[in-house]
């Protein structure tokens, strides 16, 4: 499946839709949907992640540079992501920065 | 000369008389449009060499139909032509066209149109020459990431009595940032085993793996003596702490200092850069087969036992090292007996992909590892092999790092 990625802002929360594989060849377009999310000044991030088939180290690499972007107070969620990307998010210890949150 | 292809580009469909018999004459293929239709037109236009324009059209007109062919890959020498208005040619050569005007005699016309199948064809070759140029510098930038991570992997391994510790390394094309070390610390009485995975893929990635595996080395090696037993760690309560038994332990230390120190050192002062490492770091006791161990986000590796006993996963006792500032860290315990093998791998293991894209994943390589009769270096054989069927022809796209600690019994062959 191959990669997309949509941002929406309703109110101050920034919506972003990622389907398909986030890898080193898809993450830089994601992180410019991350930069265009915090200029936009969104007090929570929620990026829907039902679509997403896979996430390397690359697309865990762009979830730092999101925590880093939106800036602390900033509520980051990961919502429905499949189990092996849920997985992934879990095993390098990022489910205590960034909240998982089933569909 | 192959047959010159010409559009010629009129609002009204207008080709002075003798130009269209000069264009007929030298056999030029000719089809004549005006802006309008060839922006507007919903199909693929002709193949044309030459786009020929009436000098009565406004340059940037122009301008948009030679984008609109080269949309289509086209990229014609664009000529301007007038008849009897000659003053209009100067717009169009200042904005870099070439010109046609009377008289429209077969052999000038002729004579223009091979300049301009020449020149195209010149500034084809620059262009497939500065595509092979970009080509050889992206290939340099492999090469230069691949020679730093080569560079800071060790030449030879260690190898205590009575153990075998083998590595298998396959670098993907693209650079990505996997690494190991084996190296003796606290005076030679026990054994570093470093496995680890920087995120992410090329020189970024190869350069952070050398300061990382540095900063881990060098901590662990200094740190070594200063207390032979971590008695700070009674009584440390910690996040992942159901892994955790707070016994003192030798080289407890180093461990401790290294991770969390390089830990510290990244959060610190690279964490714009977002890089950071999974890695499972453990400390051997060769005389007992005793084990403390960081996992620090990193895929568990997998300790496979003689006796016929499933095979016990080294989960992560704390996250990727490099992410979270003063994160704590906890001490796994495991113990290898003889005849056992410790497998530590990267992701390259399980995120390996069929050339239908399916991965490998961890539960048929946990499989695999059970199912080989063998240990050692015929295990990782083994896992080449599975590995090698299960991609086929589809490229490697990760870095592919295998270890495998194993613990001869008494009596059985030696390495």
């Amino acid at each position: 499946m191959s990669f997309d990625v949509r941002l929406r802002v309703d109110e101050r929360t920034a919506v972003i839709d990622l389907s398909g594989e986030l890898d080193a060849a898809t993450a830089p377009r994601f992180h410019d949907t991350i930069d265009q999310a915090a200029t936009a000044g969104a007090i929570e991030l929620v990026i829907h992640a039902k679509q997403l088939s896979y996430l390397s180290s690359a697309g865990l690499r762009s979830l730092v540079f999101a925590r880093q972007k939106m800036g602390d107070e900033v509520r980051i969620a990961v919502v429905g992501a499949p189990e092996p990307v849920a997985r992934t998010i879990r095993l390098a210890g990022f489910d205590h920065s960034i909240h998982l949150v089933d569909a | 000369m192959a047959q010159t292809k010409v559009l010629v580009l009129d609002e009204h469909h207008r080709v002075p008389p003798q130009l269209r018999g000069a264009l007929e004459h030298v056999g030029a293929e000719v089809h004549v449009r005006s802006p309008g239709e060839v922006l507007t037109a919903p199909a693929r236009l002709p193949e044309v060499t030459v786009l020929l324009a009436s000098a009565g059209l406004a340059p940037h007109t122009v301008r948009a139909v030679a984008r609109r062919l080269d949309d289509e890959g086209q990229q014609p020498s664009v000529v301007a032509f007038a008849e009897h208005d000659l003053h209009l040619l100067d717009q169009h050569v200042l904005a870099g066209s070439d010109y046609l005007a009377p008289p429209f005699h077969p052999d000038l016309v002729r004579a223009r149109l091979r300049d301009c199948h020449e020149r195209a064809e010149f500034s084809r070759t620059m262009e497939d020459v500065a595509a092979h140029a970009e080509l050889l510098s992206y290939e340099r930038e492999l090469e230069i990431g691949r020679e730093i991570q080569l560079g800071f992997l060790p030449d030879a391994l260690p190898s205590p009595k009575d153990w075998e510790i083998h590595v298998r390394f396959r670098p993907a094309r693209t650079v990505a940032g996997d690494f190991y070390d084996v190296f003796e610390i606290v005076n030679r009485r026990r054994l570093a085993l470093v496995v680890a995975d920087v995120c992410d893929k090329g020189v970024g990635a190869a350069l952070f793996m050398a300061l990382i595996r540095s900063l881990l080395r060098h901590t662990a090696e200094q740190s070594g003596l200063q207390s032979l037993i971590a008695a700070e760690l009674m009584g440390e309560e910690a996040g992942w702490a159901e892994h955790s038994r707070a016994i003192p332990v030798v080289g407890a230390t180093p461990l401790l200092n290294a991770v969390a120190g390089t830990n510290n050192y990244l959060t610190r002062n690279h964490i714009r850069q977002g890089y950071f490492a999974t890695m499972f770091f453990a400390v051997l006791d060769p005389a007992t087969g005793n084990l403390v161990y960081i996992n620090g986000g990193h895929n568990p590796p997998v300790l496979l036992s003689a006796s016929g006993a499933d095979p016990v996963l080294l989960a992560p006792t704390g996250p990727a090292v490099g992410v979270i500032p003063d994160v704590d860290f906890a001490l796994g315990y495991a113990r290898i007996d003889p005849g056992d093998t410790l497998f530590i791998y990267t992701d390259g293991v399980t995120e390996a992909r069929a050339p239908g894209g399916e991965f490998f994943g961890e539960e048929e390589m946990v499989r695999q590892l059970s199912e080989a009769a063998v240990r050692g270096e015929e295990l990782l054989d083994h896992m080449d092999g599975a590995l090698s069927a299960f991609v086929g022809r589809a490229e490697q796209s990760d870095d592919i790092t295998m270890m495998a600690v194993h613990w001869n019994p008494p009596g059985a062959r030696t390495a």
